[in-house]
């Protein structure tokens, strides 16, 4: 009989650098930042008490395998694990560690991400690296996502001025947000009349290239009250993940409207966080709005809305900061960029805060447990984590 | 009856008006356009889209051999060839042979593909003449050269036109050439071959033809000739005796341009496209000597009328804008654009050459589903190594696109200007295929619009070539 993660995990520290373009930081001192605030939010002893790390890092190029965690703080004779699974290379190192954790195998462990995205050069990321095949068709990360936005602008009737939307809720939220890499507001029509990327992808419709880090320390409830007490620690309510074809523009059933890594992903968290209506029963998500199209799939993907009705969310405030649902608070991977082993952490990270009543300035009202939705790969790879107090219970 | 039993041609949709390159050179306008190769095409491409022509209402595992003719392949060692049938769908035992580095081997090709039927040792052979030749900048050639392909397959069954002699020269000329080394053809004395080359191999060759069949140019419907500029047809027609106004067929000169290997041929197929029952015709090439045949045409010739598209290609265009644009396709400039460094599996290539080249997908045996690649599961239902191979369609329609910024085709990185456009497809028998889309403008591609496969250059990476194929919007 499967057993529910809910609720055995606890998530007692967190640590997030400024994302951005980190020129004169190297990798290596990022995920030292990160990793030295969690510690210290945790109250862990870093050498004497982390038991095992898993470290999310998707490009070669930021760091290879196990010693791109232990080498910048000289973890050794500990078990380390280099994870990578496209953009939801950080979230799946929290969720490795979050089993370690859940199996009893370990008491404290770090799940940490980071990225040195603008040490390679260029535009968008790097992509030729993963799809070194010869003949099939590959694309830029939003080549991924506009061939769907063509379609829901023709069978929803979306337009480009409800993706420019979703930017400029994202920005404006950004703006409070220290660690942001953007904190600037944006108008409608800067982002409608933006440049290119990928039709109809402009500029304001992309996330950015950015540098960044991010680590959790993850422990037992019980060991959490020891270590940080009442009312300083979250627990995780559900982590879950699905995964689909590298080649979704091959396949005959996929629709271009719908993300079904997404759909399986959330129909698990929910399930095992025993929830059946995530609009009523959570407070706030953060969700992958890598693109602005993508932030709206994502609505009805996790259940959030009908199918097509995402861009009225979108239009009528619900998902604004002050709206009923509030996604993407602290500004996401709009105003965050997107160093991809560092995303999913922060994610998990934010909604922690949230929900402890930590995120000054871009505080949900009366948050008490929120999702992080995270999308990687060519449409493949989904997560959702749902982290809450450890009072929250379904149903409310 | 030995001869002609299917033809096919190939144009690239691209021109540039002459006048475009005078201003860049300061050397007049010759007047007209001259068709360009797009970025992505070579010779072999072209060749590929030529032999599939001639191949319309042809089973292509019935084709003994393919013979390639081009004095510019992209390869210095390895057959295009080989690619042109495995692109085919050949069989494994086809016989494939490249003539190369002379303007006559199109129709040395023929030669050599009639004496293989009349021997016994093949019953069709597929001959493919093909160029692109890159002119030097600011040179004379940029205005005159073109590029194109012309496919003629040769047998004994079904004859449209019966091959009722051949004569041949061979004359060690000066030019023009090209060494090992050399990014351009050279000549030295353009009047010399002219006189030596031009005036005197071709009407000898032509003439001894005509006698030895007992004919004279009264007779012939058609010349179909090879000349290195639009003037000397003029000579031609004068030292051979025919009036150019009615028996000269079409140079196309004004469209296409002077196509090397393929010129003559291509004239040629300009001339059966339009030939009656009994219509003769000489096809006449240069190059280090010259050949010529003489076909006539039978009363099955009526019957291919409209089935290939053969010259029609010229009539269906688009503008390259600017010398600059010509320049980057051509190669003869460093165009700026981002450095593609990343490399592929030549092996990988190898392996797959079945989805690359003749474009197989798989049929599940379980649901039916028909997808690409080639995989040991179904994408639909999931069942493992249950499927059969099969030939994906080529036409089919757009389900959605996106044109791409950042990544041009074949995964290069994009300068930012021009993107790589890339269509979903739903082909005609139900496969779902993810494109690169080539020879259209941004604005016009939408959804549900008609598309057509084009076999192109994919990328070289690696310092290989990477053939395969890409969507294009139906050409008339």
């Amino acid at each position: 009989m499967k057993k529910s993660i809910r609720d055995r995990v606890a998530i007692i520290g967190t640590g997030i650098t400024k994302f951005g373009e980190r020129w004169d930081k190297s990798p290596e001192s990022l995920i030292t930042d990160a990793v030295c605030e969690a510690c210290d939010e945790a109250n862990v002893d870093l050498q004497k008490e982390v038991e095992a790390g898993w470290v999310g890092v998707a490009y070669d190029t930021t760091g290879a395998s196990a010693n791109a965690l232990t080498d910048p703080i000289a973890l050794y004779g500990k078990p380390v694990t280099r994870v990578e699974n496209y953009c939801c290379t950080g979230m799946d190192a929290f969720r490795n560690a979050c089993y370690s954790i859940a199996a009893g195998v370990y008491d404290i462990v770090i799940a940490a991400g980071v990225e040195k995205l603008l040490d390679t050069g260029g535009s968008g990321l790097k992509i030729d690296q993963m799809y070194p095949h010869t003949t099939l068709v590959a694309q830029s990360a939003p080549g991924l996502f506009a061939p769907g936005a063509m379609r829901a602008f023709k069978e929803y009737g979306w337009t480009k001025e409800d993706l420019g939307r979703v930017a400029v809720k994202n920005h404006h939220n950004g703006v409070k947000h220290p660690k942001a890499h953007f904190r600037r507001e944006i108008t409608l029509e800067t982002a409608v009349n933006a440049p290119m990327v990928c039709s109809p992808l402009g500029l304001f419709d992309c996330c950015a290239i950015s540098d960044g880090s991010a680590a959790l320390i993850l422990t037992t409830p019980e060991i959490a009250k020891d270590k940080v007490g009442e009312g300083n620690y979250a627990t995780v309510k559900a982590v879950a993940q699905a995964v689909y074809t590298r080649y979704p523009f091959n396949d005959p059933n996929y629709t271009g409207i719908s993300i079904p890594s997404t759909v399986d992903a959330a129909a698990s968290a929910y399930e095992q966080a025993g929830i059946t209506n995530p609009m009523k029963e959570l407070d706030f998500g953060i969700v992958h709005d890598c693109f602005t199209i993508a932030e709206l799939f994502h609505y009805q993907d996790l259940g959030l809305c009908g199918t097509g009705e995402s861009a009225d969310l979108i239009r009528e405030g619900v998902t604004s900061i002050d709206g009923a649902f509030p996604i993407n608070p602290d500004g996401g991977l709009k105003c965050f960029g997107h160093p991809i082993g560092a995303t999913g952490c922060r994610m998990v990270a934010e909604i922690s805060r949230q929900v402890l009543g930590r995120a000054e300035g871009y505080q949900v009202k009366d948050a008490k447990a929120g999702l992080a939705h995270n999308l990687g790969g060519p449409l493949s790879v989904a997560m959702v984590t749902i982290v809450g107090t450890p009072e929250w219970e379904p149903g409310g | 009856m030995l001869g002609i039993l299917s033809y096919g041609g190939y144009v690239p949709i691209w021109r540039i008006d002459r006048s475009t390159i005078a201003l860049n050179s300061g050397m007049g306008s010759m007047g007209g356009e001259r068709s360009v190769a797009a970025r992505d095409e070579d010779s072999l491409t072209m060749a590929v889209e030529a032999g599939s022509d001639c191949l319309a209402g042809f089973d292509p595992k019935d084709i003994d051999g393919v013979f390639f003719a081009t004095a510019s392949s992209p390869f210095r060692q390895k057959t295009a060839s080989s690619i042109i049938a495995s692109a085919l769908d050949m069989r494994k035992d086809v016989y494939t042979f490249d003539f190369t580095a002379s303007t006559r081997g199109g129709t040395s090709a023929v030669r050599a593909a009639l004496d293989s039927v009349k021997a016994g040792s093949a019953r069709k052979i597929l001959v493919i003449a093909s160029e692109h030749r890159v002119a030097q900048p600011s040179s004379v050639f940029e205005q005159l050269f073109g590029d194109g392909a012309a496919a003629l397959l040769i047998g004994d069954d079904g004859v449209i036109a019966e091959i009722e002699g051949f004569r041949t020269a061979s004359d060690p000329i000066p030019g023009p050439w090209q060494m090992e080394g050399q990014d351009y053809m050279k000549t030295f004395e353009p009047k010399l071959d002219r006189l030596s080359g031009v005036l005197e191999d071709m009407p000898t060759v032509t003439s001894g033809l005509l006698e030895e069949l007992g004919l004279t140019s009264g007779d012939i419907s058609k010349f179909a000739l090879a000349g290195p500029d639009p003037r000397s047809y003029m000579d031609l027609a004068r030292v051979m005796k025919f009036d150019p106004k009615t028996q000269l067929e079409d140079p196309m000169f004004s469209t296409v341009g002077i196509t090397g290997t393929a010129h003559c041929l291509l004239m040629l197929v300009g001339a059966l496209e339009k030939a009656k029952p009994g219509d003769r015709i000489v096809c006449a090439s240069l190059g280090e000597g010259s050949d010529a045949f003489e076909v006539k045409a039978t009363d099955a010739i009526s019957e291919v009328s409209g089935k290939h598209r053969g010259t029609n290609y010229a009539a269906s265009k688009r503008m390259i804008p600017s010398y600059g644009r010509f320049m980057d396709w051509q190669g003869t400039r460093d165009s700026g654009w981002p450095p593609n460094d990343s490399s592929c599996s030549v092996v990988t290539f190898w392996r797959e050459e079945k989805w690359a080249f003749p474009f197989y997908g798989m049929k599940c045996n379980k649901c039916g589903t028909i997808q690409y690649p080639i995989a040991r599961t179904c994408i639909n239902c999931r069942t493992i190594d249950d499927s059969q191979e099969v030939k994906i369609a080529k036409r089919g329609t757009v389900f959605t696109f996106a044109h791409d910024y950042l990544y041009a085709h074949g995964l290069i990185p994009a300068d930012g200007v021009n993107p790589g456009t890339r269509v979903m497809s739903n082909m005609e028998d139900g496969c779902r295929i993810w494109l690169e889309m080539v020879d259209c403008e941004l604005d016009e591609v939408k959804i549900d619009m008609p598309i057509e496969l084009t076999f192109r250059v994919l990328h070289d990476k690696g310092g290989y070539r990477f053939y395969g194929w890409r969507a294009r919007p139906v050409r008339g």
